[in-house]
């Protein structure tokens, strides 16, 4: 089977999977849809009692939304990370217990995962380690881990324990997510080093674990203490003629402008050569804000309060209508209205998930002035 | 990048979604009226003209418009149950217009009368120099979604287009902020047209990071040559247009302080917020102090400081 087909394959698996997850996946146009869309899909879809599906659909909407139960709470978080991904490739990694096989989930995933850890971390840095036949090799020392293990069985040139301890006392988190059952060293490393350890349950649910991982982590007291750092934030200019950079004395059009003494360079980040004052672009440094100041999770709307809205907020997308207790039907168990506590602007779900994983704004409390 | 991104997946037979936000800050455009003899009122047939241009380019064009009054972001265009519009919306326009004009500039002109009709509130908002961008870019990103998930097949491709008058506020930096970044995960790119005023700072920084266009009008009366040259052309259109490139971008920041716009701040290493310089120059020993005490609290310690000014105590706890 040639690599690019696998690759396919695996694409195809993770969209039916993650039903409820069209946000990622938007970007991926699928391939094969037809040969895959059918063979499973109607194993998640069950009629109850009554031969409906509409708890189905119901619960594929909660699921959608308990992802989004996150704590608000304002914490410390540390944003500029050093973390190492270790990828597991002995032969334990061919099981096909995960479509199309532990081994290429992995990489799908893996892949995934840098894209939004940058995203997320932008100045923060990554490095990976793969481990076969009793090798691996370290490139650089960060203070992160995140191991998927599809083995369950390691062997430790040393004493294991020694090397827990070493961890902890260099401040390293060491997170597993396991892809075959629990290993006993493995919880009892990621207890100590305050990491994180999930064995998966199946192809969507490993995706949830490695993603938990990508938020910057909470940072604990004990840890280097916090210091200003002067920083300048340069405008980008683009002259008629080229002319000299400060950096390299090449003559270039395009540049920055160092806000301190105005010499021109030609990449960010970096210190200005002449000042010495470092120089970061803004928007990287704003894309990590929405850490800090997380938005409310939205509430449930019970039908007796949401008769006064008739569309969302935000989308504009009509709300169900009071229908079912006058007509006699089972009236539809949850209003499609969420709230939020703030503004009392009510909202669809799609909002809700929306807001919450994407733009991390609330339209209604920016829209309006209550 | 996006324009590289685009020319794998933008097809000539993809219809648009063009999303206007229409600045309506009221005070602004009677300045600008007095001064250019650009009024609102002028501009608005000038958006309607190119609304109408962009429906007219193919039949399945979309277009959505809000408004970013100086208290609220409304919807304009297309809004769920429409009421009937008042008697004084043009009725004698019916026989040789295309019907799809006419519903959109009725609906957009009713909406925007009663939008300004209820001024009540003007007195009651603080920050009357500014608009409700952040909360109009927002809604938009909302709406777009919302389309997008109902479009299957990928056909529809979106865009903003942001007609703004007003100046940056600073207080809605973080939300620009993380709406840029939303639209460019997406996708989407930010068109700005700056009508007048100075640059604005951070839908410069839009229209940098998303791939859109920025552009500052030279003379303002010109506005629907402007609209027509620069902004009507669809994504596939762009593709093959070459602009004059950007000649500065200010990647200027709010600061958390005083919310003002800097080019140098103090960056704490730990979660990244800017202390502006004279901020930090008064109150050194007091924000070190609460910075190692713990975490964001200093944010709220500061901003209270800055309400009741003098007071240090409030915030040093």
């Amino acid at each position: 089977m040639s690599k690019q087909y696998k690759y396919k394959q695996a694409k195809i698996t993770e969209e039916f999977i993650d039903v409820d997850d069209e946000i990622q996946n938007s970007t991926q146009q699928t391939g094969y849809a037809w040969e895959e869309e059918y063979k499973r899909s109607w194993d998640v879809l069950q009629e109850d009692e009554d031969g409906s599906l509409k708890r189905t659909v119901e619960n594929l909407q909660h699921r959608k939304r308990k992802r989004l139960f996150r704590d608000t709470a304002t914490i410390r978080r540390g944003i500029i990370r050093h973390m190492f991904l270790i990828v597991d490739l002995s032969e334990a990694m061919m099981e096909k217990d995960l479509r199309p096989s532990r081994l290429d989930l992995t990489l799908l995933y893996a892949e995934q995962f840098i894209l939004e850890y940058f995203d997320q971390n932008p100045i923060s840095q990554l490095g990976i380690i793969v481990t076969k036949g009793g090798y691996a090799e370290k490139l650089s020392d960060l203070t992160e881990i995140l191991i998927i293990m599809g083995s369950l069985t390691t062997c430790d040139p040393g004493d294991i324990y020694d090397t827990i301890d070493n961890l902890v006392n260099e401040n390293i988190r060491v997170s597993v997510v396991g892809l075959a059952a629990e290993v006993q060293i493995c919880k009892l490393m990621c207890k100590k080093t305050k990491g994180t350890y999930g064995v998966v349950l199946n192809e969507a649910h490993f995706k949830d674990l490695l993603f938990e991982i990508i938020p910057p982590p909470p940072v604990s007291a004990t840890q280097n203490k916090a210091e200003l750092v002067i920083m300048g934030f340069p405008s980008s200019v683009t002259d008629a003629s080229p002319s000299l950079c400060a950096c390299h004395s090449k003559p270039t059009i395009g540049g920055f402008i160092c806000a301190r003494c105005h010499s021109k360079i030609c990449d960010l980040p970096t210190d200005c050569p002449v000042c010495e004052l470092t120089l970061v672009s803004s928007p990287h440094l704003a894309r990590s804000y929405h850490h800090l100041f997380p938005i409310n999770n939205f509430v449930e709307v019970p039908w007796n309060n949401s008769v006064s809205s008739t569309h969302c907020f935000s989308c504009q997308i009509p709300f169900p209508p009071l229908l079912g207790v006058r007509g006699g039907a089972v009236p539809i168990e949850n209003s499609g209205r969420y709230k939020c506590n703030k503004c009392h602007q009510h909202f669809c779900i799609d909002c809700d998930v929306f807001v919450h994983e994407v733009i991390h704004n609330c339209p209604g409390c920016l829209a309006t002035t209550h | 990048m996006n324009v590289l991104r685009d020319a794998a997946t933008v097809n000539e037979d993809d219809a648009n979604l063009l999303v206007l936000i229409i600045d309506t800050n009221p005070l602004i455009w009677t300045r600008l009226a007095k001064s250019t003899g650009l009024s609102l009122k002028e501009a608005l047939r000038h958006l309607m003209v190119f609304i109408n241009a962009h429906l007219a380019l193919k039949h399945d064009n979309e277009v959505a418009v809000i408004a970013s009054h100086v208290d609220v972001s409304k919807f304009l265009y297309p809004i769920p149950n429409p009421h009937k519009l008042s008697e004084d919306t043009d009725q004698t326009m019916n026989s040789n217009m295309y019907q799809r004009f006419k519903v959109v500039n009725d609906q957009v002109i009713g909406n925007m009368k009663e939008l300004f009709e209820d001024l009540s509130k003007l007195n009651s908002y603080p920050d009357k120099a500014s608009s409700m961008i952040a909360g109009a870019l927002s809604m938009s990103l909302c709406y777009i979604n919302r389309i997008m998930r109902a479009d299957e097949i990928g056909h529809i491709k979106p865009r903003i287009f942001i007609a703004s008058v007003s100046p940056d506020s600073p207080n809605q930096y973080i939300s620009i902020m993380n709406c840029i970044f939303s639209a460019q995960k997406l996708g989407i790119p930010i068109d700005v047209c700056k009508v007048h005023g100075e640059d604005a700072v951070f839908l410069q920084q839009a229209a940098h990071i998303t791939g859109g266009r920025y552009l500052k009008l030279p003379t303002p009366q010109g506005f629907l040559q402007f609209l027509m040259i620069t902004f009507l052309p669809d994504r596939y259109t762009r593709t093959y247009q070459c602009l004059p490139g950007e000649e500065k971008v200010d990647f200027g920041a709010a600061c958390f302080c005083h919310k003002k716009i800097i080019d140098i701040g103090y960056v704490c290493s730990f979660f990244v917020i800017h202390w502006n310089n004279v901020q930090l120059a008064g109150l050194t020993n007091l924000m070190l102090a609460s910075v190692n005490e713990g975490g964001l609290r200093v944010v709220n310690g500061i901003k209270k400081l800055d309400k009741s000014k003098g007071r240090e105590s409030g915030g040093s706890t």
